[in-house]
C-alpha cells in the first residue's frame, strides 16, 4: 500500500520532470532562432541606405551632348563602394532599351578605389613599424587641388571594354559621362584614371585615351560645336 | 593587409610601372610641360618646324580594323583610302607628305613588329610637321568631326615634357588650325562637328595636332565609301592647310627649369 504523501512526491516529481522538459524544449527552439537571426544578419551585400535622389551625367549619341538626369538610387554609405554602385547603375541605364547611348549590358566596374593625394610610397626599413610614408620626388606627380583631394582608379572589365562600341565620339562620351557623374556625387575625386583587368590600356575601344589622368570635372559644360552647312 | 588593400597596391603598382613604361618610350623629339616658376628661364631655339609638312595618320591598319562602319566597310579601309586622296591633292601643292603607314599593315619601318600608336607619335614628332592630322572615320552622324586634345593649353614649351602631355604647348596652334578647317568646311558645305577629345596618340603630339573623323554624308553609311564625297572632303581640307602653312606659330621653346641645389656642409656664404 502506497501512502498519501508519497503519492503526492511522485506527482510532484513527475510535474517537475514536465515542466523541466518544456523549460528544455523552448530554450532548446530560442537558442536555435537566435542562430537563424544571426545566420540571416551575416552581410552579404554592403549596407544600403534608403533611396536617394542621385544626379547621373548621362551620354546621348544623337548629339554628342551628356545631360545630368536625376533618378532615385539606393547607394551604399561607404564611399568607394558608393562609387562603385553609382558607376554601376550609371552604365546600367546604357544597358536599357532604347537608350540613346546603348552599351553592352552586364557587369562593367570591377573595383574602384580612391587613394589619397599626393600619391605616397613606402621608404626605409624592412618592416612596416620602420618605414615611413613619403611623398614622391616626381615634378610631375600627381598633386591634390584641394586638401582631402583623392584619385579615382576605376578597374574596368575587359569583357565590358572589348563589347564597347567604336568611335571618337560614343568612346569619348563614355568617359565623360563616368567622370561627370562621380564629379557630381563625389567632389573629393579630383583626378581619375582607368585601368582594365588591373591593367593599364591604350584605349577604350581603338580611340578614347585610358592612359592619361583626367581631371574630375562638369562634362555637361563641354559642349561640341556642329555647323549645318 | 586584407584584400581591398591588396587590390589597391596592385593598383598603385600598375600605374607607377606605366609612368615608368610611358616615360622609356620617350623619343628626342618631345618636349615638356612649362613647371610654374618665377625665375628668369632662357628660350631656347625653336624647334625645326617644317612649314612644306604635313603629317597624315591614317588610324588602325593591320589587325586593328577600327570600328566596322557595316558588314563589309572597316574603319581602316576608310582612312587609308582619304589619306591617299589628300597625300595626292597637298603634294601636288607643294607639301612633303609623311604618312604613318601607306599600306594596310601597320608596321614598324623594317621589322615586323607591329606599329604602336606611341611609334605613329614619334614620326610625327620627328618630321615637325605643320600639321598632324589623325582621320579616323565612323557610321556616327555624318560630315566631318574635328576633335583637338583636351589638355588644358600652356604658353610656352620646356624641353623636357611628359610623352603623355606634350601636345599641351601646342593646343593652342591646334585650336586655331581646327577653326580654319571647320571655315573650309563649312564653305564646301560639309556638316561639321568641332569639339574635344582625348584620342590616343594626340595629346603626346608635339605639332598642331587635329583628329579628322570621316561620318557618312547622310544617313546612309556606305556614302563613306563614295570616292567623290571623299575627294570633296579632301579638297576642302588640302585648301586649309595651304592658308595654314603661313599662320602656323610654333611656341616658344624654354630651357628647363633649374632645381634648387641643397648647400653643401660647412660651405661659407
Amino acid at each position: 500500500m502506497i501512502s498519501r504523501h508519497q503519492r503526492i512526491v511522485f506527482w510532484c516529481l513527475v510535474g517537475c520532470i514536465l515542466a523541466m522538459g518544456t523549460l528544455l524544449f523552448v530554450e532548446r527552439q530560442r537558442a536555435r532562432d537566435r542562430i537563424v537571426a544571426l545566420a540571416d544578419a551575416t552581410p552579404l551585400d554592403a549596407p544600403y541606405s534608403t533611396t536617394e535622389s542621385v544626379t547621373l551625367d548621362l551620354a546621348n549619341d544623337s548629339d554628342g551632348s551628356i545631360t545630368a538626369t536625376t533618378r532615385p538610387i539606393a547607394l551604399p554609405g561607404e564611399v568607394t563602394a558608393r562609387a562603385r554602385a553609382l558607376l554601376e547603375h550609371l552604365l546600367a541605364e546604357y544597358a536599357l532599351p532604347g537608350s540613346p547611348h546603348p552599351l553592352q549590358s552586364g557587369a562593367a566596374v570591377d573595383d574602384v578605389f580612391l587613394l589619397p593625394l599626393p600619391l605616397v610610397g613606402h621608404s626605409g626599413g624592412a618592416t612596416a613599424a620602420t618605414s615611413a610614408l613619403v611623398a614622391s620626388n616626381d615634378p610631375n606627380a600627381l598633386q591634390p587641388q584641394n586638401p582631402g583631394g583623392e584619385l579615382a582608379v576605376i578597374n574596368l572589365r575587359s569583357s565590358f571594354v572589348n563589347a564597347h562600341p567604336s568611335g571618337v565620339e560614343v568612346e569619348s562620351l563614355t568617359l565623360m559621362s563616368i567622370i561627370g557623374t562621380l564629379h557630381t556625387n563625389l567632389p573629393q575625386i579630383e583626378q581619375i584614371r582607368f585601368l582594365v583587368d588591373g591593367q593599364p590600356r591604350e584605349t577604350l575601344a581603338g580611340h578614347a585615351d585610358l592612359l592619361r589622368t583626367y581631371p574630375s570635372k562638369d562634362t555637361t559644360a563641354q559642349a561640341q560645336t556642329s555647323v549645318a552647312p | 593587409m586584407n584584400l581591398a588593400q591588396k587590390s589597391a597596391t596592385a593598383c598603385l603598382l600598375a600605374i607607377a610601372t606605366h609612368r615608368c613604361s610611358a616615360q622609356t618610350t620617350t623619343t628626342p623629339a618631345q618636349i615638356s610641360a612649362a613647371p610654374k616658376s618665377t625665375t628668369t628661364i632662357p628660350a631656347l631655339p625653336t624647334s625645326p618646324f617644317n612649314r612644306t609638312t604635313v603629317l597624315l595618320d591614317p588610324a588602325h591598319g593591320g589587325s586593328d580594323s577600327g570600328s566596322r562602319i557595316s558588314d563589309s566597310i572597316l574603319e581602316k579601309d576608310i582612312t587609308m583610302s582619304l589619306a591617299f586622296k589628300l597625300r595626292s591633292l597637298l603634294a601636288a601643292r607643294g607639301f612633303t607628305v609623311v604618312m604613318t603607314r601607306d599600306s594596310d599593315a601597320a608596321t614598324q619601318a623594317d621589322t615586323p613588329n607591329p606599329l604602336r600608336l606611341d611609334d605613329r607619335a614619334g614620326i610625327a614628332n620627328r618630321a615637325h610637321p605643320v600639321a598632324c592630322l589623325l582621320l579616323h572615320a565612323t557610321a556616327a552622324g555624318n560630315g566631318v568631326h574635328i576633335y583637338r586634345s583636351e589638355l588644358e593649353p600652356i604658353p610656352n614649351e620646356v624641353n623636357e615634357t611628359p610623352w603623355l602631355t606634350a601636345q599641351a604647348a601646342w593646343v593652342t596652334q591646334s585650336e586655331k588650325l581646327q577653326k580654319l578647317l571647320g571655315q573650309a568646311l563649312t564653305r564646301a558645305r560639309v556638316p561639321l562637328v568641332l569639339s574635344r577629345a582625348s584620342v590616343r596618340p594626340v595629346d603626346s603630339l608635339t605639332c598642331p595636332a587635329l583628329v579628322v573623323e570621316l561620318a557618312p554624308k547622310g544617313s546612309d553609311s556606305s556614302s563613306l565609301t563614295d570616292e567623290r564625297y571623299q575627294q570633296h572632303v579632301a579638297g576642302a581640307i588640302a585648301a586649309a592647310l595651304v592658308f595654314w602653312q603661313n599662320q602656323a606659330q610654333p611656341p616658344v621653346r624654354l630651357a628647363p627649369v633649374p632645381t634648387p641645389s641643397t648647400p653643401k656642409k660647412g660651405a661659407q656664404p
